[in-house]
């Protein structure tokens, strides 16, 4: 069965190079545009990994963390941020919000996959 | 702190001084800000270009080996496994350089914070010029140093709140110095 991932970004063309990397390595791509259409989009259909973005305009990444986490069936699935921000005291945060890991932009597309792949399978 | 003592044209002095002063500091340093946002976006802009250029050049090289050797397959010159493995390898070379393509055009995404927060700054620039206006003539104290004092003193405060504001409100999120892919950090 195909896994389902929930990409989080308020660019464009970052969510449309996240879906082009995701789905070439056989994931389904769920995308939403800031952390309240992702908290909308995760709460209609229970996803196996969550990717945000930290900056975004109305709910930031950090605020979607803990609304995910706060939620009963996503209290253990994986939650990675893909932001700018590489700064230990940012990264602590994210980690206290319930983040499983932190990878700084520009990404990889195979080293994502690898990291994603080794989080669902 | 002011003295009580101080004469008027003293006093009238300090205040233009503190009001000069601190539009000079704070343009400054939303200016600096501007500055380095510039700087930074040419270095992302020619690194991803850069990048994409030898990335594109490459797909094309890979697609021409790959033409070649299907060629070589239909006319039967070679065994079929070590074309199939030629393939397999060109297949491959493909995706890497695809990937690092991709990799490559995410500076749009990081570009545009930093347009973002330059045109903070600048808009913060415009508001502290806008706190220098009296709106109007008609504010202006016709006489008495002591009404232009206290004049001064506002429009210095305001300048002052309106930096105070916008600091607070514009972070840098964006440091990169190069395109290539960042760090992976798992809990």
């Amino acid at each position: 069965m195909t896994k389902t991932i929930l990409a989080v970004d308020d660019s464009g063309s970052l969510r449309q190079m996240l879906s082009f990397s995701l789905k070439a390595a056989g994931y389904g791509v769920i995308e939403a545009v800031d952390g309240q259409d992702g908290l909308n989009k995760a709460k209609q259909q229970t996803v196996d990994l969550v990717l945000t973005d930290q900056n975004m305009p109305g709910m930031d990444g950090l605020s979607l963390i803990r609304a995910l986490r706060a939620m009963k069936n996503y209290q253990s699935v994986p939650i990675l941020m893909l932001t700018t921000e590489s700064g230990d005291d940012i990264k602590a945060m994210g980690r206290a919000a319930g983040a499983n890991g932190w990878l700084v932009k520009p990404f990889d597309p195979a080293r994502l996959n690898e990291v994603v792949k080794k989080l669902i399978g | 702190m002011l003295s009580h003592e101080s004469r008027p044209d003293e006093l009238m002095n300090t205040q233009v001084m503190r009001l000069l002063s601190g539009v000079s500091v704070h343009g400054d340093q939303h200016l600096a800000e501007v500055e380095r946002d510039l700087v930074q976006m040419d270095v992302l802009l020619s690194e991803a270009i850069k990048k994409l250029c030898t990335s594109f050049m490459a797909i094309h090289h890979a697609i021409d080996l790959q033409q070649e050797t299907l060629k070589g397959m239909l006319s039967a010159e070679k065994t079929a496994p070590e074309q199939a493995a030629r393939l397999e390898a060109l297949r491959e070379e493909i995706g890497r350089h695809v990937g690092a393509a991709v990799t490559g055009l995410q500076f749009q995404d990081m570009t545009s914070q930093l347009i973002g927060r330059m045109v903070q700054h600048l808009a913060g620039l415009r508001d502290v010029f806008g706190a220098l206006g009296t709106n109007g003539s008609a504010d202006l104290p016709e006489s008495g140093s002591e009404e232009m004092l206290a004049m001064l003193s506002r429009i210095s405060d305001r300048v002052g709140a309106r930096c105070t504001e916008l600091a607070g409100t514009v972070r840098s999120t964006v440091n990169q110095r190069h395109m290539e892919s960042g760090d992976i950090e798992l809990f």
